[in-house]
């Protein structure tokens, strides 16, 4: 229904961004990290790439575990493919595993030895480049996994809070007189509800027996619902400066209806302003999302995150340095980098540079 | 059209600031929670939740009690009205309490009219009698067999300083507000009950009576007052000061329901004055801890001239005289700061045996410290003597062995091995909930949770597998049950047996339905997630597939009071008792309604139209006809060595029962004391729950001057070993 063409103004703010090297640099980086995230287990697993096993080959990476006992093990669960390299390599019988770079998945607990307790540092040889946390997880695929689920996380939170601003902020915009003044005071008396002690209440009476999916679906719900509403003063006083233009009373004399008016006319040219927001929003709903799981509301345990990673490092500090700083060295990090692009977004649409006054 | 720039996002970034801003505080409120448990050895940690949720528990308690007792006594007594007293009562003018012309006995002439009247309307229950009457052939005991637990070594003087995490909302013991950590200073760990059970041995030792003897009834103990025994203003421990226990302990003014319920009428039928130093007290059944259940406290008579609505406010910030060794004074209440107590310079139990070398610093400072770390910092600069080191962290990485104050013989880090019933850290299956209302299931579970890696990696090896139900009750403890073993062979056979024959894609085991074998794990213990992380990887290899639910603790506790789990972890402090209770959480009067036998079907099985009972301790929904009738029988058992026995064989069934899998004890508790603070030779009685319970340790003041000369120079301290661990008491089995 929503059919958007890219008008040459735009156009030329994108090739604007582009000639922006630092934000598009960190746009191209982090894009590229998060492709690189959705093909984590590719990377970062402890399910072997392929498996050579009397002559025929499997790919467990994806798909249904494959038990123990496929590769003569004596076991009805999953195979241990580390181990089983070791054995094959033992056997020297022709069969060979060929495990990821980083061969840990973030729930798995490494205990190698009796010495294992957690808290072991960086190590390259066992493959634990940034160390492991408490219950001998690898932080590195914990990082992995967390920076996957924040970064989804945040796109789908961008995505349904522009949802709701633009929905409201247009119907306010565009009608305006008494919708705009009692819709105006709902949107003032919604946004007054404290956010962190709705998520709270509402993360407690979440059903347990909800998939850690659900869970985190919920909670994006939760959080999107109770945050919309900063976007939509800004959608609205567009829309309403928009509004009083020539061409959307040309437009109106043509007779297009009002969802026409919108959703063809007003949208694109409103668009502008949302888009120097959204590298913030991402930024803000990654540190949101890390926050409360800092304080044990967010992401359900044991699912990776970078917040309970940060409150692991915190309370040991002095016991694994290597979690607070890897935790905190890729938060700052991608927050740089969005920033980045924030900034580039915005110079490369300041209207200063395209519009003319009359 | 120029917008500034970060506007928007500000919102979040102040959320996020303001959330991370309380790093501090978070993980360790879960570890405030009293109920269901407060895991570590050290001060137990105050706050207003605790206190509220303190309140609440002991609520419950009542509740349990009242329960408890309405079943015991409620078939020959249709129901006991306040004013109506149970069937047991002297006739009306034996009750000596007025003499012809209307007088109050010469014991009570110093009563007000309302006290006596209280005393008139019970005088079943309250009765003077004639040291005539006293039965000639009692045998007296006076603990003369027990050795005593100090050690003569011990030096007095000094200032013990110690924190607590808030400072104490009130100096009442009793009442709202009342069960704070700071308690422990001025009742629990100062007081003296007429009998004191002994700490290390099943024996008892005087207290404001100095000699005791059982009736014949089995119900009945006597016992002789000290002449000696004062309270801290100088009045003498008069024996009509029991009769007003009962005054005080009853009245609503209280606001404290659990007492008013615990020396009600029901438990304790009759309170008999011989003369002005020997009393009797009968009690509602004839239990083998009987001295111990009736050794109440005295409340000073004189003190309470009046007990009105006012007792909350009147005696908020005054403490009650105490037969103890310490007292605060007014000036050294510093509101917020600190509290500070002092030793009595002649107290009446100073050289008496079992109390002598006890209590030795002249001084308790107690200041108040909020943040468990800081407090932490604290102690290792010395201006805290005693530390718990209880928790792993604390014994391995924050004070290695290694350590510096360690090494150079300024700190010792103590393991001591105690017995007392442990903490019942466990996972609780809801035998209601499918799929385990399958025994078979249950049993699979059990075999499922791999506890001994928990032990192995995450507690170090420090801490053992929990046994049976009732473990750490000696001799009533079961001899050789063992809680079952990880094994993905026996567990995975079980759950076949069930109907999970095969695994799913994910490697979870599915039955014939389709049906996952995926259950929650409830818990409110956030701090203990490893252990759940751990058990949860483990239980994949079983095909078993749990999902952690961890809440807040109040939340927790409220789902699994409403019986809404599927399995709780949680843990329930045990009392140091003689023998284990069974009722509360495994009777099935606690699981459904309606009672008795009723709720059973001819085969056994629960009536489909049973209600689910909530609020209860039953936390597995055991609902066995022969379990209940065992838990009857033993009940109302008098006979120790019949109580022995059903207990071996109530935790058996419970076992077989499969609803309960063990989860891990502490066999010591461990702490930190700089070398100035010296204990007795074996560091404690052997029922030493706190370091601070029985004060048999005391303060050399010159070593601290010493240690902090050295300290000053980086000097090492020679003779002073840095790590001890103690291990009389340590069980062999």
């Amino acid at each position: 229904m929503i059919k958007m063409q890219l008008n040459p103004l735009i156009q030329r703010k994108l090739i604007r961004f582009r000639s922006l090297r630092r934000g598009y640099w960190a746009f191209l980086f982090l894009f590229l990290a998060f492709l690189l995230s959705l093909g984590a287990e590719l990377l970062v697993n402890k399910r072997a790439l392929i498996v050579c096993y009397e002559g025929e080959y499997f790919f467990p990476s994806y798909g249904a575990q494959i038990p123990g006992e496929q590769f003569g093990l004596n076991y009805g669960y999953e195979t241990n493919y580390r181990e089983l390299k070791q054995i094959f390599h033992d056997q020297a019988g022709g069969n060979w595993v060929l495990l990821p770079p980083i061969p840990y998945d973030p729930y798995e607990m490494d205990y190698r030895d009796t010495d294992s307790t957690g808290f072991s540092a960086p190590d390259w040889k066992t493959r634990h480049i940034l160390g492991t946390d408490k219950t001998e997880r690898d932080v590195l695929a914990r990082l992995v996994y967390g920076f996957r689920i924040a970064f989804t996380f945040a796109l789908g939170y961008l995505f349904l809070t522009y949802l709701l601003a633009i929905a409201a902020g247009s119907i306010l915009g565009y009608f305006g007189g008494k919708a705009d003044m009692f819709g105006l005071r709902l949107v003032e008396i919604w946004s007054n509800v404290p956010f962190l002690y709705m998520v709270i209440i509402l993360a407690s009476v979440m059903p347990g027996w909800w998939g850690s999916g659900w869970q985190i679906s919920a909670l994006l719900m939760i959080m999107v619902l109770f945050s919309w509403t900063g976007m939509t003063y800004y959608v609205r006083s567009a829309v309403y400066k928009e509004k009083a233009k020539d061409y959307i009373a040309s437009a109106e004399v043509i007779g297009a209806g009002p969802c026409r008016i919108i959703f063809r006319h007003l949208l694109p040219n409103v668009i502008s302003t949302l888009v120097t927001f959204a590298p913030f929003t991402v930024a803000a709903a990654i540190s949101s999302i890390t926050a409360l799981d800092f304080l044990g509301y967010g992401l359900p345990a044991p699912t990776p995150s970078w917040g309970e990673l940060l409150k692991q490092g915190v309370n040991n500090l002095r016991v694994a340095p290597w979690i607070v700083a890897s935790a905190a060295g890729a938060l700052v990090l991608t927050l740089t980098l969005v920033t980045f692009v924030g900034e580039a977004v915005r110079e490369a649409f300041d209207p200063k540079k395209f519009s003319t006054y009359q | 059209m120029n917008i500034p720039k970060k506007k928007h996002s500000r919102p979040f970034i102040f959320t996020a600031l303001y959330l991370l801003s309380f790093l501090g505080g978070c993980e360790d409120n879960t570890l405030k929670r009293p109920e269901p448990v407060n895991s570590s050895d050290g001060p137990i940690e105050t706050s207003p939740a605790l206190n509220k949720a303190d309140r609440a528990y002991i609520r419950e308690l009542a509740r349990e009690f009242a329960n408890e007792f309405r079943k015991e006594i409620g078939s020959s007594v249709p129901s006991i009205h306040k004013n109506q007293s149970l069937d047991i009562s002297l006739s009306e003018e034996s009750s000596g309490l007025l003499d012809e012309l209307g007088n109050a006995h010469p014991l009570l002439d110093h009563c007000t009219e309302a006290v006596l009247e209280f005393y008139l309307q019970h005088k079943d229950a309250f009765v003077i009698s004639n040291i005539d009457q006293l039965p000639k052939n009692l045998q007296w005991e006076n603990g003369s067999r027990e050795e005593e637990f100090s050690s003569p070594d011990a030096i007095r003087g000094g200032t013990w300083k110690t924190f607590m995490s808030d400072f104490p909302r009130t100096l009442r013991t009793i009442g709202p507000d009342a069960n704070g950590a700071f308690r422990r200073y001025l009742l629990d760990y100062n007081g003296v009950g007429l009998v004191m059970t002994h700490p290390n041995s099943d024996g008892y030792y005087p207290g404001l009576a100095k000699r005791w003897a059982l009736g014949e009834d089995g119900r009945t103990v006597y016992f002789q007052l000290d002449n000696d025994a004062r309270y801290s203003d100088g009045k003498p421990v008069r024996a009509s000061d029991f009769f007003f226990t009962f005054y005080f302990m009853r009245s609503k003014h209280l606001q404290a329901p659990w007492y008013n319920d615990f020396y009600g009428k029901d438990k304790f039928l009759k309170i008999t004055l011989f003369n002005e130093s020997i009393l009797s007290i009968t009690y509602h059944s004839a239990k083998p801890d009987l001295v111990e259940r009736v050794s109440i406290r005295s409340i000073p008579e004189h003190f309470y001239d009046e007990l009105g609505s006012d007792y909350l406010a009147k005696y908020q910030w005054t403490q009650e005289p105490t037969t103890g060794p310490y007292v605060v004074r007014q000036e050294d209440i510093n509101k917020g700061q600190s509290v500070a107590l002092t030793r009595l310079p002649n107290w009446w139990a100073d050289h008496k045996k079992f109390y002598r070398n006890r209590y030795n610093p002249d001084r308790i400072m107690v200041q108040v410290i909020r943040d468990p770390s800081k407090a932490f910092e604290v102690f290792l600069k010395g201006d805290i003597d005693m530390f718990s080191l209880s928790k792993t962290s604390y014994w391995y990485e924050k004070l290695p062995n290694d350590h510096d104050l360690v090494s150079n013989g300024y700190l010792t880090k103590v393991t001591f091995f105690n017995q007392v019933p442990p903490p019942t850290y466990a996972l609780r299956i809801n035998s209601s909930k499918p799929p385990f209302d399958d025994l078979n299931v249950r049993i699979g579970f059990q075999h499922a949770m791999n506890f001994e890696l928990v032990l192995e990696k995450i507690f170090r090896g420090d801490f053992e597998r929990m046994r049976t139900v009732a473990d750490g009750y000696g001799m009533r403890s079961h001899p050789t049950l063992r809680a079952r073993k990880f094994s993905v062979d026996l567990a995975t056979a079980f759950f076949a047996k069930a109907g999970y024959h095969s695994r799913g894609k994910d490697g979870i085991l599915v039955n014939d339905a389709g049906q996952r074998l995926s259950v929650e794990l409830l818990t409110g213990y956030k701090h203990l997630e490893d252990v759940l992380v751990v058990l949860r990887e483990e239980a994949k290899k079983a095909g078993l597939d749990l999902k952690l639910k961890i809440l807040e603790s109040t939340a927790a506790f409220k789902t699994a009071s409403e019986k809404n789990h599927q399995v709780v972890f949680s843990a329930f402090n045990s009392f140091v008792e003689l023998f284990p209770r069974f009722w509360e959480p495994y009777h099935s009067d606690n699981a459904y309604s309606p009672g008795g036998q009723k709720k059973f079907n001819a085969d056994g099985s629960i009536r489909s139209d049973a209600i689910v009972k909530t609020s209860t301790n039953n936390f597995t929904q055991t609902a066995v006809l022969k379990i209940d009738q065992l838990i009857d029988q033993y009940r109302v058992e008098e006979s120790l060595e019949e109580i022995t026995d059903m207990a071996h064989q109530l935790s058996k069934m419970i076992h077989d029962h499969a609803v309960y899998v063990p989860g891990w004890k502490k066999p010591w508790l461990r702490m930190g004391h700089w070398n100035w603070v010296a204990f007795p030779e074996d560091w404690g009685p052997r029922e030493t729950r706190d370091y601070e319970e029985f004060q048999v340790f005391w303060i050399d003041d010159d070593k601290r001057l010493r240690i902090d000369g050295a300290r000053k120079s980086g000097q090492k301290i020679e003779g002073l070993s840095g790590v001890r661990v103690y291990e009389k008491h340590r069980n062999k089995l």
